[in-house]
């Protein structure tokens, strides 16, 4: 039988996040009958690897921020299918990796925690993402508004949407608000390959994280316009990042978010007409900056 | 660049900026590769990385610390600074 899932888990060999992936793709590997690839080998003789990654899906699992086994599926242009990193699951539950890179009873059961978290999505029982049941409240854009710049267009809509000055929007309807990046954001990062909106259930400040994009460039962390509990998720993008690059303020929504201040977001917020002006000076600032 | 604001606030009086912690940095310039706005500077003498033009941060992004592997970036806390600048916009506004 095929592997289902093929696991790319950091090499971080001196690092103790690195330590924790590897100990989390044995779990794992031993739950779903999966594969696991060494990235050491992988990098020396990637053929070895061809047909597994044919067949399974792709799982990395960084250790820390240096992302290295993300770095590897980035420049062998493989395609993701999850994403897992160590030292953010770490944070999350107020664990500290300590010096000690072997694997003791704190670090077991660590591990064990974070694959009970992730044992849904990959066990495809009830993965805990909402699906957006409300996929009609929200109509496409009417009307865009246009900067050109050499040979770049960027689009504001004109009407419904607000936006803050770190290029994320809000599309409000009622107590809904459905939120993602700017045309502008979208293309300063260029292709976009893979998105971690934030988890439903989640409360979400103004200004505050909802999730992380990342490109060949870089991560980047999303500002959220608004307050809110997160309702649901765009599924679409986390098989389809590139929807963003195509059309981020329709196809390429990240998540509907119940809306619970939004008369005082408001304040901070800028409508499309001046978020164009806003969007025009960066436009010119990065050139001039050149 | 001279009247630079954010949400109608002069930049200079908010402040977000990067903090480095040297005891944690590998000087990899990870960081500075990556933001465009110019805000470190890498240098000749110690430390080789500063934060060296705090108010070019763009308010509220973290982007950079992203990119560090071993944790050595922080920045204030994103609650207090919003505070401030609301009451930074208060005060403009009642003038
Ligand atoms: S990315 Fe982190 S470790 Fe690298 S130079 Fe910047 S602060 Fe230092
Ligand atoms: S937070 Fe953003 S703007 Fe500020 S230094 Fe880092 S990348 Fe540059």
């Amino acid at each position: 039988m095929a592997a289902k899932y093929v696991i790319l888990p950091c090499n971080g060999l001196d690092k103790e996040a690195g330590c924790l992936a590897r100990e989390l793709a044995l779990k794992m590997a031993a739950a779903t009958g999966s594969e696991i690839i060494c990235p050491v080998l992988y990098q020396t003789a990637p053929s070895r690897y061809a047909s597994l990654l044919q067949e399974g899906s792709l799982v990395v699992i960084d250790g820390c921020a240096t992302r290295c086994a993300s770095r590897i599926a980035a420049n062998n242009n493989l395609k993701i299918y999850r994403k897992i990193t160590m030292a953010e699951e770490a944070k999350k539950r107020d664990y500290n990796p300590g010096p000690d890179w072997r694997v003791g009873a704190g670090a077991a059961a660590f591990v064990e925690d974070v694959w009970r978290s992730w044992q849904p999505v990959f066990m495809e029982a009830e993965a805990g993402r909402v699906p957006g049941e409300n996929a009609g409240l929200f109509a496409g854009p009417l009307e865009y508004a246009i900067h050109r710049h050499d040979k770049f267009i960027f689009r504001v809509p004109l009407a419904g949407f607000y936006f803050n000055e770190n290029d994320c929007w809000v599309q409000v309807e009622g107590n809904r608000g459905r939120v993602g990046i700017s045309d502008y954001l979208q293309q300063n990062l260029s292709d976009i390959t893979f998105v971690t909106p934030p988890d439903p259930g989640t409360e979400v400040e103004q200004f505050g994280e909802m999730g992380t994009i990342e490109s060949a460039k870089a991560v980047y962390e999303l500002v959220s316009p608004v307050t809110g509990r997160v309702v649901a998720v765009n599924e679409a993008i986390l098989e389809a990042p590139e929807l963003i690059n195509e059309n981020p303020y329709e196809k390429g929504w990240i998540a509907e978010l119940e809306l619970t201040n939004f008369e005082a977001d408001r304040e901070f917020l800028l409508d499309g007409q001046r978020y164009m002006e806003v969007l025009k000076e960066k436009v010119a600032d990065f050139n001039a900056g050149k | 660049m001279a009247e630079n604001t954010f949400m109608g606030v002069p930049r200079e009086k908010i402040t977000w900026a990067p903090v480095i912690d040297y005891s944690r940095c590998n000087y990899c310039l990870e960081c500075a590769k990556f933001c465009p706005h110019q805000v470190y500077e890498v240098r000749e003498e110690e430390p080789r990385l500063i934060v060296a033009n705090p108010t070019n941060c763009v308010v509220f992004c973290r982007a950079c610390a992203k990119t560090c592997g071993p944790d050595a970036i922080s920045f204030p806390e994103k609650s207090w600074v919003l505070e401030a600048i609301k009451a930074l916009r208060q005060e403009e506004g009642g003038k």
